[in-house]
């Protein structure tokens, strides 16, 4: 495969970029309901709440997987970014710093790799980068006056989060979609087992 | 004006392990109407595509092709399902998408897309929103999008499978009229409406492979049976395989019911959709809600599915778990990875032997171990069924069984409807399909006015001389925010948001939020939904407050505590809530605009977004059915984390079919070329702009200020 092939994106490449940062700006708004299922632990001890981080990653971490080209996974997580703050995000132009850093983690993660490898070990790195980021800026911007331990805490739940409910859940997502034939157009869609059916 | 060609096209998906084309030879003279007909799965649409010169080398082996176009759009493509065409917020800016990507100058953008929404009929003003038209003017929203590039070939792939028979009918006079002097080549299952206005008929069978070619006349006086033994026509059956025992009990009723459009249910001074419905379902008995697209054959179905309330009359309806539902797009309802598991995935379809017979009456034994979402059309649509049957319902509901089938395999969907009329179970399905009508027992026609008394349904928004101006996407309500351009808007949030980390005291954080408590009646539409939009950013502030109390460095929930926690609830919102506000009077299009036409970022990663954006709404209204599909089934309620994933995943793979398509339609619109291309709006800036960066220094300077009174 030429130089060209991997970092020009076609059509395609575009709109799915765009479209799956969309669909999941969409479907966050039904995931509103998985809060209060912590909700009562959350409340005690607002660390916690960093144990459903991850899922806010996820939009990255398919685009990276499905598209597999530079700037794919940044792309897609700020896409989710600027329909959530459309739609009046509550946290209104943070939004978009949360979406660079966690664009930007997973993002990172691949570029490590120089855009070469799609295994569950770099969607695991890069969930967990992701989380980092993320953690930084909002010990930053929201939970400054949270004292050090309790932030750590809330690292430790971060990272456990974007390992699994980004890095490890995004893998096994793709994977489930290209089962189903839907990424047949793209690079991802090339490791399926060709059918004789038609 | 060129003729078109294909030399020996081939072309094997990478997903396929055989070639779906092998060597197909086609010369197709310039000017010429060329019906391309063959059954599904016969490689109609792999042609077209070939000829218009999109198919994806990267996406499999392909030899033969068409040489590109020379020019954007000079060969526009119609898709079965015109949803996928459509990018715009508004139809004018739809029609106007093909120009700006050739990089006409907007004079001419203008006027390209006024002549192209006459000459396709279009009849909505141009400030409408394309994907809440009715499926009619949809296609020919789409049929103005290729014209608006005056198109020297037109390729026209199932443009009327979608549409009921008058729709159909004013589609296809549309793309008549503007075919005149065009070379045309229209791939459909339904002849008898083209053949008259062709010059030419291709029959293809399996992979592609030409079975007859020349003048339709004396191609079907030589060969009666022609249709028939290419799969596209069926002989039709005589079996009658009504209930021997007739009619049984009604096992559901409507009485003077009174149903709502959906969502407008608060504006009670509105009058209701449907007026006094009566409605009874008979065991054995198959009955049809037919009416045009608007008349509320949906909202309906959701009240006999009990998922709508109706405003009035009254209701008996079998139990949740007696009734069993399957929704336009068979994929909206899939949970499992087998089409095995896939029948018996409902907690109420418990009898392994009866799936079993299902899968063996349904023509799916085979591949009973494939994935359901890698199923043919018509094989998910049986699959659908019989996972509703395996359930063993009442009372089977079904929208739109078979629109979009083949003779062949709509035959296969009626027999499956027939013989659970036999068994004794009462069928209810929302169609315009004759045939599906014809083979009822009942019928109930929203458009005679339901049950008597509701006036006459308006044909969805038809207008004899809509407004063809192209202008920002239409307001509900004029704001002084709505005044500024979409970058001054960004811009305030962001100097806000820099602003607020100043705050450093309880009381400078109270002084800080001064201007935008002042401030934000200019930039909310309505007082109510104003305050819903600040509503989750107090909460998430009060929530900081009390984090910040609890888990801060003073001791926890002391006096202190509190008041550091006062001033992070401040600081928070003064960090928030001016950029909410402003993002308010923000929409998609204009910030294309902006960013695109005004800040010259890269042209087709924004103008992707855009198109991406604008499908928020209809993925939202995806998402609600795909939800509804799996509540309805049994298998979660909406708060399971569950239902929550496989919902994500049919949504998913809704979208990224969805995009597949509308890429190919977005690059017959010039699209692939588009890296330098025009905007049909300027993105302006004015002297409230001015104004509007004066608040934005404003709100970055003041908390600093606020903080120095105080301190």
């Amino acid at each position: 495969m030429n130089r060209s092939h991997t970092t020009r994106y076609r059509t395609v490449d575009l709109l799915v970029t765009v479209v799956i940062g969309v669909a999941f700006g969409v479907a966050f708004l039904g995931y509103g309901q998985l809060y209060p299922l912590i909700g009562p632990l959350t409340t005690a001890f607002k660390p916690a709440e960093g144990l459903l981080a991850g899922i806010w990653f996820l939009p990255a971490m398919l685009a990276a997987l499905i598209v597999r080209k530079p700037g794919a996974a940044l792309g897609a997580e700020m896409i989710a970014a600027v329909l959530s703050m459309l739609l009046g995000s509550q946290w209104g132009w943070g939004t978009a710093i949360s979406g660079l850093m966690q664009g930007g983690g997973v993002e990172l993660a691949f570029l490590l790799t120089r855009y070469r490898r799609f295994t569950l070990p770099v969607a695991i790195l890069g969930g967990v980068l992701a989380a980092v980021l993320e953690w930084g800026y909002e010990k930053f911007a929201y939970y400054m006056e949270m004292s050090w331990s309790f932030s750590f805490m809330m690292l430790a739940f971060f990272l456990l989060s974007g390992a699994v409910l980004c890095g490890l859940l995004g893998w096994v997502a793709t994977r489930a979609l290209g089962a189903t034939g839907a990424l047949d157009a793209m690079p991802a869609g090339r490791d399926r087992q060709p059918v004789s059916s038609t | 004006m060129t003729s078109l060609s294909l030399h020996g096209l081939r072309w094997r998906p990478l997903s396929r392990r055989h070639r779906t084309v092998d060597g197909l030879d086609l010369e197709i003279p310039a000017g010429q109407k060329v019906l391309l007909a063959g059954a599904s799965g016969s490689g109609k649409s792999t042609v077209l595509r070939a000829l218009a010169g999109l198919l994806d080398e990267q996406a499999g082996d392909l030899e033969g092709q068409a040489a590109p176009p020379s020019r954007p759009g000079e060969r526009g493509l119609l898709l079965q399902n015109p949803a996928h065409a459509l990018v715009a917020a508004t139809v004018g800016r739809d029609a106007a998408f093909g120009p700006e990507n050739a990089a006409l100058p907007r004079p001419e953008i203008h006027e390209r897309a006024v002549e192209a929404l006459d000459a396709a009929r279009v009849d909505v003003p141009s400030s409408r929103e394309p994907l809440a038209t009715s499926g009619g003017q949809q296609q020919r929203i789409a049929l103005a999008g290729a014209l608006a590039l005056e198109p020297d070939v037109l390729l026209l792939d199932e443009p009327t499978s979608m549409l009921d028979g008058p729709t159909a009918e004013a589609v296809r006079e549309a793309v008549l009229e503007v075919a005149a002097g065009r070379t045309l080549v229209v791939a459909d299952h339904r002849l008898e409406a083209w053949l008259p206005h062709v010059d030419r008929l291709i029959v293809l069978g399996e992979r592609a492979t030409v079975l007859a070619d020349g003048d339709p006349d004396e191609l079907l006086a030589a060969r009666p049976h022609l249709l028939v033994e290419a799969g596209i026509a069926v002989e039709t059956s005589t079996v009658d395989r009504r209930s021997a025992d007739g009619p049984g009990p009604v096992v559901a009723s409507l009485a003077g019911v009174d149903v709502h459009r959906p969502g407008s249910r608060r504006r009670r001074s509105e009058p209701p959709l449907l007026r006094g419905v009566d409605l009874e379902l008979q065991a054995g008995t198959i009955t049809v809600l037919t009416g045009p697209s608007g008349a509320g054959k949906t909202t309906l179905l959701q009240v006999v599915l009990g998922m709508a309330k109706p405003a009035a009359g009254r209701l008996a309806l079998p139990s949740r778990e007696r009734i069993a539902s399957v929704p336009q797009n068979p994929e909206h309802s899939f949970v499992a990875p087998t089409v095995r598991q896939e029948v018996t995935a409902s907690p109420w379809a418990t009898d392994e032997a009866l799936a079993e017979q299902l899968l063996t009456r349904a023509g799916l034994a085979e591949l009973a171990e494939a994935n359901p979402y890698t199923l043919s059309g018509g094989e998910q649509r049986r699959l659908a069924i019989i996972a509703a049957l395996a359930q063993q319902p009442d009372l089977l509901v079904l929208d739109e069984p078979t629109v979009g089938l083949d003779a062949q395999r709509r035959r296969a969907v009626l027999e499956l409807l027939e013989q659970a009329r036999a068994e004794g179970r009462a069928v209810l399905a929302a169609t315009h399909d004759p045939v599906l009508m014809q083979r009822a027992d009942a019928r109930l026609d929203l458009a005679d006015g339901a049950g008597g008394d509701a006036p006459p349904v308006p044909p969805a928004g038809s207008d004899p001389s809509p407004d063809r101006r192209i202008g920002p996407v239409p307001r509900t309500r004029w704001i002084p925010a709505d005044a500024l351009n979409p970058l001054v808007l960004c811009l305030i949030g962001i100097l806000a948001a820099i602003g607020s980390f100043a705050v450093d005291t309880w009381q400078g954080g109270l002084l800080a939020l001064v201007p935008t408590v002042l401030l934000a009646p200019l930039a909310m539409r309505t007082l109510g939904g104003g305050l819903l939009r600040l509503a989750p950013i107090l909460l998430s502030a009060a929530g900081l407050a009390w984090t910040t109390a609890f888990l801060g460095d003073a001791p926890s929930l002391s006096t202190e505590a509190w008041l550091l926690g006062a001033k992070e609830a401040a600081r928070i919102t003064a960090f928030v809530a001016p950029g909410v506000l402003a993002l308010g009077a923000v929409d998609a299009t204009a910030l294309g605009d902006a960013l695109g036409g005004r800040l010259r970022l890269p042209a087709r990663p924004i103008a992707a977004s855009v198109a991406g954006l604008v499908r928020a709404g209809h993925l939202g209204r995806q998402w609600q059915i795909i939800t509804q599909a799996r509540v309805l089934r049994g298998t979660g309620s909406p708060a399971s984390p569950r239902l929550l994933t496989g919902a994500t995943l049919a949504l998913l793979v809704d979208a990224l079919r969805g995009a597949e398509q509308q890429a190919l339609a977005m690059d017959a619109r010039g699209f692939a070329t588009a890296t330098t291309r025009t905007w049909a709006l300027p993105s302006p800036l004015r002297w409230p702009d001015l104004i509007g960066a004066g608040i934005g220094v404003l709100l970055l300077v003041w908390p600093f200020v606020a903080e120095m009174m105080v301190g």
